[in-house]
C-alpha cells in the first residue's frame, strides 16, 4: 500500500510544474548564494595574502640590510629602521596573525564581515588596545549577505510550505479524499507518506543543488566530507521540521487559501520576528555591559598610572622611546626596557578592567546564545556559522589567540634585548608564528541538531495527536 | 461611494478573525519594540552623558607634562544619539561609537555593537524600523491580497460591475479600505512615540517637520504596497495565486534586494580592507615629513626654509622650539594624507550608494530606509559627519598643543612640562549634527525614487482595476 500510495503522488508531482520550477529556481539561488559566499572568502584570503606577503618583503630586505651591515658595507639606513635592531624588528617586522577562513567558511557569512583577519601585533604595541575591526559600509552589514545559510534559514521553509500547504486541503476541495476514506488505508499515514514523498524530492534537491554549488566553488568534497555531511544533515532536518509544520498546519486547516495564510504567519512568526524577539529580549533581560563605561574605567585606570609609570621613564619617552638616546656603555635597549616597565605597569592596572568586561561580555553572550533553543532559525543559523567557522565564539578566540600571540612575540625580544642581542638573519627563521587554531572552539553543531531535531519530533506528536482527537472534524468538518 | 466601498471593505475586515490577531499582534510588537528601544535610549543616553564628562574631567585633570605627552594621552569623543534613533536605529549598530583622538592618526569609531552581540543580532531586532519596514508591509499583503480576487472567486464582482461603478472609484474605495487600518496603525506609532519622546527632558532636540516627514514617508511606502497588492489582485485568478505572487514580492523587495545591491556594490566599488587602507596610508607618510625625523629630507628642506624665513643660521637661534614646530608640521602632514584616504573612502562610499539608488528601481524598500535612516540620523552620511567633525577637533587639538611647545619650551628640551593650565584652554569637543537642509538635500533622489513608485505603482492599479474581468 505504502508503494501504491509513493507511486501515485510521484506521477502526480511529475505532471506538476511545481517540481521543475522549484528545482530551477533553487539551484539557481543556491549558485548566486554560494558565489556571494565565495566572494567574501577570496576577499579574505587576499587580505591576509597582502599582509603575508607585505612582511616577507620586509623580511627579505631586512636579511640584505644585515648582510651588507656584516659585509662591512654601509647601505643608506637610518638607526631607526636598522634591522640588526631588535626593537625595529619587533615593530617594523611585525608578524601576521591571520585567521585563514575555514574550509566551508563560504556557506555563511556569519560574523566574518565585522572582523579583520589579519592583525599585526608589535613589540611595543598594548596588546589589549588592537583593534579587530573589519573596514566596512555599514549599509552593507545592515543588509546582510545572500549566502547559503540566509538561502536555507529564510527561503527554504517557503519553498517548503508552498510545496506542501494543501496537500490535504486541496483533496478535500476536490473531494477525492472521501474517495481515500473509502480504502482500507489509514488517512494520517497515507498523508504522512505524501508528506514523506515532498521530503525526499525536497531534500534531494536541495542536496545536489548545494553539492553543485561546492563543485562549482572547488571546495573538495572529498577532504571536507565530515563538515559536508554534517551540513546536509542540518539542511535536511531543518527541511523536515517545515514539514511537520505544514503537517500540522494541513490536520488542523480548512481551505487551502487559510492554510496559505496559516503558513505564512507561521514563518513570519518563526523567522522572522521569533529570532528579533529573543535577541532583543535577551539583550534587555541582561544587557551588553557597557562600553563606555569599560572606556571610563580604562581612562581612570590609565591616569591614576601615569604617575608611577613616569618615576620609570618619563612620559615622553613612553610614546617615542626611539627618540631616546643612550649613555656610552649602557645597555643600547635601556630606554626600551624601561619603556617596558612602565608600560606593564599601565597594562596590570588596565588590562583587568578589559578582561573584566571579557568575561562579562563573554557570560552575556553565552546568556543570549542559551535563547537560540527556543527558535529553530536560529539554532540553524548558529549551527551553521559553527560549521563556517564564523559564529562570535569564533572571533572571541581569534582574539584571545592574538593577545597571547603578542606575548609570546613580546617575549621573543625581551630577553635578546636585555642581553643587548642584535638581529642576525638567520634569527628570522626562528621569529614567532601565529596558527589560528580552529579547535579550541567547541563546536556547538551537535546541540543545535539535537534542538532541532526534538523540535520537529514534538511537532509530529503534537500532529498524530491532533489527528486522533480531531479525526472527524478534520475529515469531515 | 468611494466612502461606502472603503467604509464596506473596513468593516469586513473588523469583523474578519485574522484582521483583529494581525492588527493586535502588530500593535502589541510595536508597543513592546518602541518601549524597549526608549529605554536603551535613556540608557544609551546617560551614559552618554556621564562618558563625555568623564572624558572632558580625565583631559582636564592632567598633571603637568609635555604637551606632546598629552596628545598621545588624547581624548574621546563619544557620538550622540538623536530622540528620532528610537524610530530608526538604522546602522548605529555597524558604526563605532567612540573615536579615540590621539597625535599622528586619525583612528575608526571603536566598539561597534554588532561584535560585541553573537551573530543571532544579524536577524534584525526589534525596533520600530524593523516593524515599520518590513511587518507592516507584509500586513498589508495579507488584508488586500484577496480584495478583487475575493469578490470574484464568489461571483459578486458581477454584481458590482453590473452597478455602472466606475473603476476609479471601485479602486479607490477597494484602496482606502485597505490603506485606512494601515494609516491607523501608523498614526498610533507616531503619537505613541512622539508622547515618549514628549516625555524626555532633552527633547529639544526633536524636530516636528522631520518627525511628520519621516512618517510621511512610511505612509507612502504603504501606499505604494497598498497599489501593487491590489493591483496583484485585479490581475490573479485565484486569491492563492496573488498570495504566492505578494509574498514574492515583498521577498524580493524588502530581503532579496538590498543583499543583491550590496553583491552588486561590493563588486563594482569595493571597499578597502582594514589593512590594505592602513598600508597604504604607511606608504604615503613614507617618503613624508615625519615629526619624529629631524633628519628626513623633508624635515630638513623644512629646516632650512624656516631659518632662511626667520634669518637665522641654526634651529637654536630660531625664536621658538623648532621640535615643536617640526612636530606640528608632521602632523599637518599625517592629516593631509588621513584626509586624502579618507577623502576616496568617500568617494567609494558615494559611488556604493549610487548602486543602491539604482537598485532601488526594484525595491521601494531601499529608498524609505535610507530616508529614515537619513531623517534619523542613524545612517552613514551620519556617521561620517561626526567622524569629520571629530577629526577636525583633532587637529585644533593638536595644532594648540605643538604650539604651545614650540613657542615655550626650548629646543631639544623633551623634559618641559606644559602648566595644568594649558589643559582647560583646549575647548571641549561640541558636536553639532547634521542639518536638516543637507539632510534632505543628499537624499533628493531618494525621494524621488519613492515618488516615482508611488506614480507608477497608482498607474498600474488604475490599469489593473479598469481591464478588471469579470471571470
Amino acid at each position: 500500500m505504502h508503494k501504491h500510495n509513493f507511486r501515485f503522488e510521484w506521477m502526480q508531482l511529475q505532471r506538476d510544474r511545481w517540481v521543475i520550477i522549484l528545482l530551477v529556481v533553487f539551484i539557481t539561488l543556491c549558485f548566486f548564494a554560494a558565489s556571494n559566499g565565495k566572494k567574501k572568502v577570496i576577499i579574505r584570503q587576499n587580505e591576509i595574502a597582502n599582509s603575508q606577503s607585505i612582511v616577507e618583503e620586509y623580511e627579505h630586505n631586512a636579511k640584505k640590510i644585515i648582510d651588507s651591515l656584516s659585509a662591512g658595507l654601509n647601505p643608506d639606513v637610518s638607526p631607526w629602521t636598522n634591522p640588526q635592531r631588535l626593537s625595529v624588528v619587533g615593530n617594523k617586522g611585525a608578524r601576521v596573525a591571520a585567521m585563514p577562513p575555514a574550509p566551508l567558511a563560504f556557506v555563511s557569512t556569519g560574523q566574518s564581515d565585522l572582523f579583520t583577519h589579519a592583525v599585526k601585533p608589535t613589540l611595543t604595541g598594548d596588546s589589549y588596545m588592537l583593534s579587530f575591526t573589519e573596514m566596512s559600509n555599514p549599509v552593507q552589514l545592515l543588509f546582510g549577505s545572500f549566502d547559503l545559510a540566509f538561502l536555507c534559514i529564510y527561503l527554504l521553509p517557503l519553498l517548503v510550505l508552498g510545496f506542501s500547504y494543501n496537500v490535504l486541503s486541496s483533496e478535500k476541495e476536490l473531494g477525492s479524499l472521501r474517495l481515500m476514506l473509502a480504502q482500507p488505508v489509514s488517512i494520517y499515514n497515507w498523508l504522512l507518506n505524501k508528506i514523506l514523498l515532498r521530503f525526499f524530492i525536497m531534500t534531494g534537491i536541495v542536496w545536489v543543488s548545494i553539492l553543485a554549488a561546492m563543485l562549482v566553488n572547488g571546495v573538495q568534497l572529498i577532504n571536507e566530507i565530515g563538515g559536508i555531511i554534517q551540513l546536509l544533515l542540518l539542511v535536511a532536518v531543518y527541511i523536515m521540521f517545515w514539514f511537520v509544520i505544514a503537517l500540522i498546519v494541513n490536520v488542523f486547516g480548512k481551505s487551502s487559501g487559510m492554510n496559505a495564510i496559516m503558513i505564512i504567519s507561521i514563518w513570519v512568526g518563526l523567522v522572522l520576528l521569533l529570532p528579533a524577539i529573543l535577541s532583543q529580549s535577551g539583550n534587555s533581560i541582561y544587557p551588553i555591559p557597557s562600553r563606555i563605561n569599560m572606556v571610563n574605567e580604562m581612562r581612570a585606570a590609565q591616569a591614576e598610572t601615569t604617575a608611577k609609570a613616569d618615576t620609570i621613564l618619563q612620559n615622553f619617552y613612553r610614546n617615542h622611546p626611539e627618540l631616546a638616546q643612550t649613555k656610552e656603555g649602557e645597555n643600547s635597549y635601556s630606554y626600551y626596557l624601561k619603556f617596558f616597565a612602565s608600560q606593564d605597569v599601565v597594562k596590570e592596572e588596565v588590562e583587568p578592567v578589559l578582561n573584566e568586561y571579557a568575561t562579562k561580555l563573554k557570560a552575556q553572550q553565552n546568556f543570549v546564545l542559551s535563547l537560540r533553543f527556543l527558535s529553530p532559525s536560529l539554532m540553524v543559523q548558529n549551527a551553521f556559522n559553527n560549521l563556517a567557522g564564523t559564529s562570535s565564539h569564533h572571533y572571541e578566540s581569534y582574539r584571545e589567540q592574538v593577545v597571547r600571540y603578542a606575548d609570546t612575540w613580546r617575549e621573543y625580544f625581551l630577553p635578546r634585548m636585555f642581553r643587548d642581542e642584535e638581529m642576525k638573519t638567520a634569527d628570522f627563521d626562528n621569529l614567532p608564528q601565529f596558527t589560528y587554531n580552529y579547535d579550541e572552539v567547541k563546536s556547538q553543531y551537535s546541540s543545535d541538531l539535537l534542538g532541532l531535531m526534538l523540535y520537529t519530533g514534538l511537532g509530529l506528536m503534537l500532529s498524530v495527536w491532533a489527528y486522533k482527537r480531531y479525526a472527524k472534524e478534520i475529515l469531515f468538518g | 461611494m468611494i466612502l461606502r466601498i472603503a467604509i464596506k471593505e473596513f468593516k469586513e475586515l473588523i469583523r474578519e478573525g485574522r484582521f483583529r490577531i494581525m492588527s493586535g499582534a502588530i500593535a502589541v510588537l510595536l508597543i513592546v519594540a518602541t518601549v524597549i528601544t526608549f529605554n536603551y535610549y535613556q540608557w544609551v543616553n546617560a551614559q552618554h552623558v556621564a562618558a563625555k564628562e568623564n572624558a572632558r574631567n580625565v583631559w582636564v585633570s592632567q598633571d603637568e607634562k609635555n604637551p606632546h605627552s598629552a596628545a598621545h594621552y588624547g581624548t574621546y569623543a563619544f557620538k550622540p544619539k538623536y530622540p528620532m534613533s528610537l524610530i530608526d536605529q538604522g546602522v548605529d549598530k555597524y558604526t563605532g561609537l567612540s573615536i579615540y583622538l590621539e597625535a599622528h592618526k586619525r583612528n575608526e569609531a571603536q566598539y561597534m555593537a554588532a561584535q560585541d552581540q553573537t551573530a543571532a543580532s544579524r536577524f534584525g531586532d526589534l525596533t520600530p524600523d524593523f516593524i515599520l519596514l518590513f511587518i507592516i508591509p507584509l500586513f498589508i499583503i495579507l488584508i488586500g491580497f484577496n480584495t478583487f480576487t475575493r469578490e470574484r472567486e464568489s461571483g459578486t464582482l458581477r454584481l458590482l460591475k453590473s452597478q455602472g461603478l466606475s473603476s476609479m472609484k471601485l479602486a479607490l474605495g477597494k484602496w482606502l479600505g485597505v490603506f485606512l487600518p494601515v494609516l491607523l496603525i501608523t498614526l498610533f506609532m507616531a503619537l505613541l512615540t512622539l508622547i515618549l519622546l514628549l516625555g524626555i527632558p532633552d527633547f529639544g532636540e526633536l524636530n516636528i517637520g522631520a518627525y511628520g516627514m519621516l512618517f510621511v514617508f512610511f505612509l507612502i511606502y504603504y501606499a505604494v504596497f497598498t497599489n501593487i497588492t491590489l493591483w496583484v489582485s485585479s490581475i490573479s485568478k485565484k486569491s492563492g495565486v496573488a498570495l504566492i505572487i505578494l509574498l514574492a514580492v515583498w521577498m524580493v523587495s524588502c530581503l532579496g534586494m538590498p543583499k543583491v545591491a550590496n553583491r552588486l556594490a561590493e563588486t563594482i566599488h569595493p571597499y578597502p580592507t582594514q589593512s590594505e587602507f592602513l598600508t597604504s596610508i604607511h606608504e604615503d607618510e613614507k617618503g613624508g615629513l615625519d615629526g619624529h625625523d629631524p633628519f628626513s629630507e623633508q624635515a630638513k628642506k623644512l629646516a632650512a626654509e624656516t631659518l632662511k624665513e626667520y634669518g637665522v643660521d641654526s634651529v637654536h637661534q630660531l625664536p621658538f622650539n623648532w621640535d615643536g614646530l617640526l612636530m606640528q608640521k608632521g602632523e599637518e602632514h599625517a592629516a593631509e594624507i588621513y584626509f586624502k584616504h579618507y577623502e576616496s573612502l568617500k568617494q567609494i562610499n558615494n559611488a556604493q550608494s549610487d548602486v543602491y539608488r539604482m537598485v532601488s528601481v526594484l525595491s521601494p524598500y531601499l529608498p524609505v530606509r535610507f530616508l529614515s535612516m537619513a531623517l534619523c540620523r542613524t545612517d552613514y552620511h551620519a556617521h561620517w559627519h561626526f567622524s569629520d567633525a571629530a577629526e577636525k577637533y583633532r587637529l585644533q587639538m593638536m595644532n594648540a598643543l605643538n604650539m604651545d611647545f614650540a613657542e615655550n619650551s626650548s629646543y631639544g628640551d623633551w623634559a618641559w612640562k606644559a602648566d595644568k593650565s594649558l589643559w582647560k584652554e583646549i575647548p571641549d569637543f561640541n558636536y553639532e549634527p547634521m542639518s536638516y537642509a543637507s539632510i534632505i538635500e543628499t537624499n533628493e533622489s531618494n525621494i524621488m525614487a519613492l515618488g516615482i513608485w508611488l506614480i507608477l505603482s497608482s498607474g498600474l492599479l488604475f490599469q489593473g482595476v479598469r481591464k478588471l474581468k469579470v471571470i
